[in-house]
């Protein structure tokens, strides 16, 4: 029996007929197909029991409650928490994907020296030596946590000084606590309780100040309404967002701001409609206005009496322009209802850092500085930061903890008409390669105690104080709590604890003189009045893959 | 009783912010952009668009609008393209489903959608290294070469179907079924419901003289209304159809 | 021509014998679970035998599907008994904190939305519907992955015809479809997929 090609042929039909006859084909076909939708690239989202979390987000310095859905042990979604009473349940767009900022390829995970990767260690070395060599500098942009009072208690044992960068936000009630006396962080604006607002160029509905806190406010009591209960007048060069919604708009020159306010604060005073103040803005005020504003004289005047139409009024202004807060206390909004408000008997005074960091032998920034402060290279810098935000590398890059990976507490935020405290609880472990600013120096002294202690210090000073609500699942009276370890713990899993707003008292302003204009200030965009020095990801979908918004101002995104 | 699930988007409290925007995207896995992506290619379930009047200086008006995928009720155009039938009105809910697992990436759907309100996975989705463990689990990953759509965030939907049954209760609780851009609105811009029931806050919202619908007059039946008071808006809406993604589509 | 028809027999032959009996050998192949659990024989030691003692149903409606550590630490803090599987678990996963990997038969792919709430509470099915009489087993089940698909051999079903299959044996989409279809329950894509 000889086995030909014709036999491989006809046993290949065979086996192909056969085949036909079995599961293969079928099977193969099947099983190929689900293949091809498991591509080993084609990331896989976590599988695992999901939870509902509660902390606060740390991004900024308006601390929003979060709620974040944890699949596995990793936030896989964050949302507002409805019950807040400041946020409301609103977030800024950046808050949305922050669990993705873990993950940005710009994350710090290794001490950086020049450049190079370096250990603790060495920082830790080079930290001291320059201590040794010089006074220290600690310069701090978010004060009243637990923290900041660490890192005050080090300066301070260590023959360093403590100094504080505030917020542009901030900066805005600088004059007032100036006048006063008063800690910058103890005012706030009562704005939910005014009727008209003035703002020059304040982005108040995108992105100034806690998101939901006005943007809730106006939604209520403005939008879409032709008479509406709050009346906000934007007063900007352009027609930016907020001034889109505004009930009224008035354009003016660039850099008039503080002309108008004086301008204003004439017709005000002049025509009787305030009550006689000892400041007096200069004669030539509204002549000034006119001249500056590119407005009439008698838009002017229309102005101020449209603003006093529906009492209290509150100008805001974007800067520290001494010349818009002059026009509040013509106004009569300050210390009074719906005015700029004391809100705190804090007297601690921060005392702003200076641009230059001359006569300092070491600096060092916590992680809430903003990437754009650089002190000038007089010092040795030991920057800490949870993201590398690129350029001017600093001396020594000290990697932080990102996004909800260290415990810390979130003081009241800028512009609130009340205390408020909150403890944004980390729901991540905190990598290994990351140390905080206080975990660092309490490596150097170990009298240093950890923030869990300090934090438990204030919920003390809470309770003790007796004052207050804390807003949580439920709303419970701070006097109605049997211990502090129970207000803790209520603030650990979110909750916010809020303070009685002051009963409102005139204050003794001290300005005799109408004030000089500082420079012009320009109202910022988004991109600057947010602090993450990097974006989540799918930020993009707000200027690159749509036309929304500009592309934030950075090289680093 | 089936629902009609809709919106009511109130056009003079959006401020254009975006949250609206990213917390679609963060929700839906939808992946960071590559970075040849633009407005044209971009994915954006939920896109803002920006509105003017046109007219220069003290005289302009500015607004936004929000647009997402309309949910067409009646012969809902990107269902009667499908040679995948990848797409369907659920009957439950009356959303417009789009099942990412079935298309083939013909874009024919793109091309009937009236509003554009679909887009195309261009490239294939890349996360960097370790962030796809904050994908969210309830929403499937989709590859390159699929359409996507909004889906009226359907995993909050499913989750609230599992925890009405956890509950031992037939329906869902609507506070469990709110998507995440309604969620998100600062403004409270959106208003989200069923539209077929008449007692809900939406159909109330929906039968407001204020209201109106995008393209209303091609009979796609829309579940996306939009309120405004100005009448500035309301013509433009009327007179042009949004059509394409170029700056000058935006103004009249 | 006689010649060719037994060729072609014995190629017919060969396809057939290689098709039914040596496919189903090598498209799966045999993986380990990290340890020994038997169902019957814990049931018997713990008095826990029914299926929700240690796969509950949460009032949330979600479904724990293979218990985690959690609920296996709520007995065995330390060493109950003598077996090497046991010791196995308490040492090297309870201790650490380390969830075991199991590979899990009923593994359905990400695009998959199944709620056991639905099913079980709503739709009063027993687990033994779909998951057949695994509970009272006291026989290792052996893990038989698809080399082409990574999926576990239970949701093709064992029979590889597809024929004969007793309940739970097979968890694939069309079994899914006919008990709906069987039952009058219809969903639509989205009702089961994500």
């Amino acid at each position: 029996m000889t086995f030909s090609r014709r036999d491989l042929f006809i046993g290949g039909a065979g086996i192909a007929a056969g085949i036909a006859f079995t599961p293969v084909p079928w099977k193969l076909l099947g099983d190929v197909s689900i293949w091809t939708q498991n591509w080993p690239w084609i990331p896989q989202p976590s599988r695992g029991p999901v939870e509902s979390k509660r902390s606060v987000c740390t991004l900024c310095a308006a601390g929003c409650g979060i709620r974040v859905r944890m699949a596995a042990g990793w936030p896989v979604g964050i949302s507002g928490v409805a019950t807040n009473p400041i946020t409301k349940g609103a977030l800024c767009p950046l808050a949305f994907a922050a669990q993705q900022l873990n993950f940005h390829p710009q994350r710090l995970r290794a001490v950086r020296h020049r450049g190079r990767t370096a250990s603790w260690n060495d920082a830790q070395a080079a930290f001291q030596k320059a201590c040794q060599d010089g006074p220290l500098l600690i310069v701090d942009s978010r004060p009243g946590r637990a923290a900041s009072s660490i890192l005050q208690a080090f300066a301070a044992t260590h023959s360093g000084d403590y100094r504080v960068l505030l917020g542009q936000d901030s900066q805005a009630l600088a004059p007032y606590a100036a006048w006063n006396g008063v800690a910058t962080s103890a005012l706030g604006y009562d704005l939910e309780n005014a009727r008209t607002i003035v703002s020059f160029g304040v982005s108040l509905l995108d992105g100034w100040g806690t998101p939901g806190r006005f943007t809730r406010l106006w939604s209520e009591k403005a939008a879409g309404r032709s008479d509406p209960e709050l009346r906000l007048m934007q007063i900007e060069p352009s027609l930016s967002r907020t001034a889109a919604r505004a009930w009224r708009w008035t354009a003016i020159r660039p850099g008039s701001d503080a002309a108008l306010a004086a301008g204003l604060a004439h017709v005000l005073i002049e025509e009787h409609l305030v009550n006689p103040h000892q400041l007096v803005p200069p004669q030539t005020s509204l002549i000034d206005a006119v001249a500056q504003t590119g407005l009439s004289a008698e838009t002017i005047r229309a102005l101020a009496h449209t603003m006093v139409q529906r009492r209290p009024v509150v100008a805001l202004a974007c800067g520290s322009d001494p010349t818009i807060a002059a026009l509040n206390v013509v106004l009569g909004a300050v210390g009074t209802s719906g005015g700029v408000v004391l809100r705190s008997n804090s007297r601690v005074l921060e005392i702003p850092v200076e641009p230059s960091t001359k006569g300092y032998s070491a600096v060092l920034l916590d992680d809430t500085i903003p990437w754009g402060f650089d002190p000038q290279p007089n010092a040795e810098v030991f920057r800490f930061a949870a993201w590398d935000g690129g350029g001017n590398q600093g001396d020594w890059l000290l990697p932080a903890p990102g996004f909800l990976e260290a415990l810390t507490d979130v003081p009241a935020a800028p512009a609130l008409n009340a205390e408020t405290y909150s403890i944004a609880q980390n729901l991540l472990p905190q990598p290994e390669q990351v140390k905080t600013p206080v975990q660092f120096l309490a490596q150097i002294d170990s009298t240093l105690p950890p923030v869990e202690k300090a934090i438990q210090a204030r919920c003390q000073e809470i309770f003790h104080a007796k004052r207050g609500v804390v807003f949580g699942e439920q709303v419970v009276a701070v006097a109605n709590f049997e211990s502090t370890a129970k207000l803790e713990e209520q603030l650990r899993n979110g909750a916010v604890w809020v303070g009685e707003p002051r009963h409102p008292a005139p204050w003794k302003c001290a300005l005799q003189q109408w004030p000089s204009a500082t420079s012009p200030w320009h109202s910022a965009d988004w991109s600057a009045a947010w602090d993450p020095v990097v974006l989540p990801p799918l930020a993009t979908k707000l200027y690159q893959e749509s036309d929304l918004r500009e592309a934030p101002a950075r090289s680093n995104t | 009783m089936s629902a009609r699930y809709g919106m009511v988007i109130d056009l003079d409290r959006c401020t254009g912010c975006g949250a609206c925007m990213v917390a679609c995207a963060a929700e839906n896995n939808v992946p960071p952009a590559h970075s040849r992506a633009t407005a044209r290619t971009g994915i954006t379930p939920m896109l803002v668009r920006r509105l003017s009047n046109g007219t220069p200086g003290a005289d302009a008006r500015e607004a936004f609008i929000p647009i997402t995928c309309m949910q067409c009720g009646h012969e809902t155009p990107c269902v009667s393209v499908c040679p995948q039938q990848a797409v369907e009105v659920d009957k439950a809910t009356g959303i417009v489903l789009q099942m990412p697992q079935r298309c083939l990436g013909c874009r024919y759907c793109m091309t009937a959608c009236p509003y554009h309100a679909r887009y195309f996975n261009w490239w294939d989705p890349q996360w960097p290294p370790g962030m796809e463990q904050t994908l969210n689990p309830g929403v499937s990953v989709r590859m390159r070469g699929v359409v996507e759509k909004c889906n009226l965030c359907h995993a909050r939907y499913h989750a609230a179907t599992e925890k009405a049954a956890g509950a031992g209760e037939t329906q869902i609780d609507p506070l469990d079924y709110v998507p995440a851009c309604v969620e998100a609105c600062p403004t409270v811009a959106i208003l989200f419901g069923d539209l077929a029931d008449p007692s809900d806050p939406v159909s109330i919202a929906a039968d407001s003289p204020d209201c109106f619908r995008l393209l209303a007059q091609i009979g796609t039946d829309p579940k996306i209304h939009y309120k405004t008071t100005q009448d500035w808006i309301r013509a433009l809406a009327d007179r042009n159809s949004l059509r394409s993604h170029s700056p000058e589509a935006q103004h009249v | 021509m006689r010649r060719n028809g037994l060729v072609f027999l014995v190629g017919f032959s060969i396809a057939l014998i290689a098709g039914w009996a040596v496919f189903p050998r090598v498209l799966y192949v045999s993986r380990q679970q990290p340890l020994d659990f038997f169902h019957k024989t814990h049931a018997e030691k713990s008095g826990l035998t029914t299926c929700d003692s240690c796969h509950v149903l949460g009032s949330d409606g979600q479904f724990t599907g293979i218990p985690r550590n959690d609920i296996c630490t709520a007995c065995h803090t330390d060493k109950l008994g003598t077996s090497p599987s046991e010791a196995l678990l308490v040492d090297n996963y309870l201790k650490q904190s380390r969830q075991p990997q199991w590979l899990i038969y009923s593994q359905q792919p990400a695009n998959v939305w199944f709620s056991h709430a639905i099913h079980t509470k709503r739709a009063g099915l027993s687990c033994a519907a779909c998951h057949g009489n695994y509970g009272e087993s006291d026989q290792r089940k052996i893990y038989q992955q698809n080399r082409i698909t990574g999926y576990s051999r239970d949701i093709w079903g064992h029979s590889i015809s597809r024929l004969r299959r007793l309940p739970g044996d097979g968890m694939k989409m069309t079994d899914c479809e006919n008990c709906h279809r069987r039952r009058h329950v219809e969903v639509g894509c989205l009702g089961c997929h994500q």
